[in-house]
């Protein structure tokens, strides 16, 4: 019986797909209603079961290849592991599919069968990533949610920039494909096994610096899925996508995968310290990057998408130490608070008529309360304030950090860290005091939004209150309370054990900082003139000058930002010219002279011979006739001649 | 020289090769000045028949009866290209009355 159940937890999600894929276009909306999200809810049931009933183990199915010693048999792992990640998937999957049934009710019938497909796809490659029991699959998965990721981001094909967009996700994320390949392929040499069991059983017995080399090449493929530096450049302009994909792919779980994958491979990264540091290392300076660019942009879901790359760089930096359980919590908090906030966005977006720009939004707090509240905690849970889930996953992390004594990098990480944490505060303050607080905009597109319908609501307040409650599982942040994340996936993961007695202290101290900023940023994008009047007011009077004076003493500073540190112009400058020129050169040097040179050069050859010949085509059947028996006489002729002389 | 004997003639077996050479070159020559594609077409059979007393004069002259076989089988195939033949000039009459074959020259290069 249990058995069946990973086949389960994959098959509804499928099923589904194949369903919306075949007849969805024609079908009525309501069963498409039921289908999309209902096989996500069924998959999530199933995922219930396993979990209530610990129907762990690594089951075979059937042999999918044998060639010589490689053998790739059909297995899927549901370890306490990739049970919490399908818990995650398909709990926070159901709630944004069913907000989706709302948020994509404007589209036409067959555009709204073909997200929901979509959306079960990925959902489905997504469990397949994680439930996989050998790389074989594993990068099946990864490919799957690499596709649908594709066209979920492509969705508005009609809009140039979606397309570009999508195109860019796919290129980026193929660069991580091939790591991922070339890692298997480094592991399948030395040890000649595709399955965990037998990769790890074989981890001890290997040469460091293979090790060392499939290591790294497995970080190429989590940096680029995870959008993490210096491969993380698709994912701001993944946006483009409708916002409930931005809220399940694009924050919740495909751009985790990457700590996923560095979670499940602990046994090979607890052996190659050097990768190992690079994780630690690119994740704290993609969170500090990304906090940063996230304080200059404007729309609202970009500012979301830096920060959940920053959020993911906290997961890495988890991870990059060794506290996996500390990763795998804060990726339970951030798709909890960040879905929240994608979703609450997506109501505001669609009470703004799409216009994604804060600068005009202004003083939604008094027209959309619900949304504002569940923004809020969004908000607050991202910064990192006591009770919020974000609080204790990131405290637990930074605490880890600093305490993991003996590893160099650990501290540097933590530095980083703390210092991200109050550019948390900052950025995620200026989201919500513009688009919230004051006075409504005068460019504001909508003067009297409507508060979104309630399919769309439920499944933010359910999440609000999960992120507000959901902290309370594991509160060893603080040194004290429950630990059920870390007692839950020690199994899989072990346990990171780091004695930190400053962690009260440090936790609540970076809290109040980061919290500080938060209400910093009030002064800086609440205009004067709008303030509630007190002690805010009175601080604002010795404060600089408005409005944005930051970017006008830094302008600089200001335009680096902007431009997002120029990696999109680096990439252009490094690999997308010099491939056009070669492209254009090569038209012109090698395809038109060599290439259509030659081939036209056959055809012309042909084309005139024929036209040369074709003058003794001239119809006339007697003259035919006449060539033909003279011909015939001249071989005659010469059978005589031949015979005479023979 | 062997000699060929009907009835109670004997007679030279060159006599037939010529004849059937003459035969043959009369329908040549037909073939290459006549227009008429009805009068072209008799000048084939005229062609095929000389090749016939060839074929029979020669099976009798070895005493091999295989070479009055084929001209049966060459008899028989001369009937059926003559009934296509045929075919295709009634056809092309039903179209257009043609006297000249060299009306009939569309497909030149």
């Amino acid at each position: 019986m249990s058995a069946a159940l990973p086949l389960l937890i994959l098959g509804f999600p499928i099923v589904g797909a194949v369903l919306l894929a075949g007849r969805g276009w024609r079908w009525p909306r309501t069963l498409t209603k039921l289908v999309g999200p209902g096989a996500v809810w069924l998959s999530f049931l199933v995922v219930l079961a396993a979990f209530y009933t610990s129907s762990y183990g690594d089951f075979t199915y059937w042999r999918w290849i044998k060639s010589g010693p490689f053998d790739v048999p059909m297995n899927l792992q549901l370890d306490h592991l990739s049970l919490f990640m399908c818990l995650v998937i398909t709990g926070v999957g159901a709630l944004i599919t069913t907000y989706a049934v709302g948020y994509m009710g404007h589209e036409d019938d067959p555009s709204y069968a073909r997200f929901f497909c979509y959306m079960d796809v990925f959902v489905f490659s997504m469990l397949l990533l994680v439930l996989a029991g050998n790389f074989v699959f594993l990068i099946v998965g990864w490919a799957g949610v690499g596709l649908s990721s594709y066209l979920l981001i492509g969705f508005y094909y009609w809009r140039p920039s979606a397309v570009v967009a999508a195109r860019k996700a796919f290129v980026m994320n193929v660069v991580g494909d091939v790591g991922m390949i070339l890692g298997t392929f480094v592991l399948f040499f030395q040890v000649h096994a595709t399955t965990y069991s037998a990769v790890f059983k074989a981890i001890p017995r290997q040469d460091s610096g293979a090790l060392e080399l499939a290591a790294f090449l497995f970080l190429v493929g989590a940096i680029a899925k995870s959008a993490q530096i210096p491969l993380h450049t698709w994912l701001p302009d993944a946006m483009e996508g409708p916002t409930p994909v931005s809220a399940l792919i694009h924050a919740a779980t495909m751009v985790t995968a990457g700590v996923y994958l560095v979670g499940r491979l602990h046994p090979l990264y607890d052996v190659a310290i050097y990768a190992h540091a690079a994780v630690a290392l690119i994740g704290a300076v993609s969170a500090l990057v990304a906090a940063s660019i996230a304080i200059v942009q404007t729309d609202i879901k970009r500012v979301l998408a830096y920060s959940t790359m920053s959020q993911i760089g906290y997961m890495f930096v988890a991870v990059g130490i060794g506290a996996y359980s500390a990763a795998f919590f804060h990726l339970l908090a951030h798709a909890f608070f960040k879905a929240l906030l994608f979703m609450s966005a997506g109501n505001v977006i669609h009470a703004m008529d799409d216009n994604q720009d804060m600068r005009v939004y202004g003083g939604l707090w008094r027209q959309l309360r619900p949304t504002s509240i569940s923004f809020l905690v969004g908000s607050l849970a991202l910064v990192g304030v006591i009770p919020f889930v974000g609080f204790w996953s990131k405290e637990l992390i930074l605490g880890s950090a600093f305490s993991a004594g003996g590893n160099p990098v650990a501290v540097y990480a933590w530095g980083i860290g703390f210092l991200t944490a109050l550019l948390t505060g900052f950025y995620t303050g200026r989201m919500w005091w513009l688009a919230f607080w004051g006075q409504p905009s005068e460019r504001r597109p909508v003067a009297h939004p409507h508060e979104a319908p309630r399919v769309m609501l439920v499944p933010v307040i359910v999440l609000a209150v999960l992120s507000t409650v959901g902290g309370f599982i594991q509160t060893t942040a603080l040194g004290l309370g429950p630990h059920l994340v870390d007692d839950f996936l020690a199994p899989a993961v072990g346990v990171f054990k780091a004695e930190n007695p400053f962690a009260l202290v440090l936790g609540i101290t970076t809290m109040l900082l980061a919290a500080l900023l938060f209400l910093t940023a009030y002064l800086f994008y609440v205009p004067l003139g709008e303030r509630v009047a007190g002690f805010w007011d009175r601080l604002a009077e010795v404060s600089v000058s408005h409005p944005r004076p930051w970017s006008a003493r830094f302008p600089r500073l200001q335009l680096l930002l902007e431009r997002k540190l120029y990696f999109d112009e680096l990439y252009d400058a490094v690999f997308v010219r010099p491939l056009d020129w070669l492209a254009v050169e090569g038209e012109r040097f090698f395809d038109v002279p060599v290439v259509e040179g030659s081939l036209s050069g056959v055809a012309t050859l042909v084309q005139d011979s024929a036209g040369g010949l074709s003058w003794v085509e001239n119809g006339f059947f007697r003259r035919y006739a006449l060539v033909f028996m003279g011909g015939a006489v001249l071989a005659g002729l010469l059978l005589v001649f031949i015979a005479s002389r023979g | 020289m062997s000699d060929i004997t009907i009835g109670n003639e004997h007679l030279d077996a060159s006599w037939f090769l010529i004849l059937a050479a003459l035969l043959f070159i009369i329908g040549a020559i037909g073939i290459l000045v006549r227009r008429n594609p009805l009068v072209i077409l008799v000048c084939i059979e005229l062609m095929l028949n000389a090749v016939n007393l060839t074929l029979v004069t020669f099976s009798r002259q070895l005493q091999n009866s295989e070479g009055q076989l084929f001209a049966l089988m060459s008899i028989t195939v001369a009937a059926a290209e003559a009934v296509v033949g045929l075919g295709i000039l009634v056809d092309i009459f039903k179209d257009r009355e043609v006297e000249d074959v060299d009306e009939l020259s569309e497909l030149r290069g």
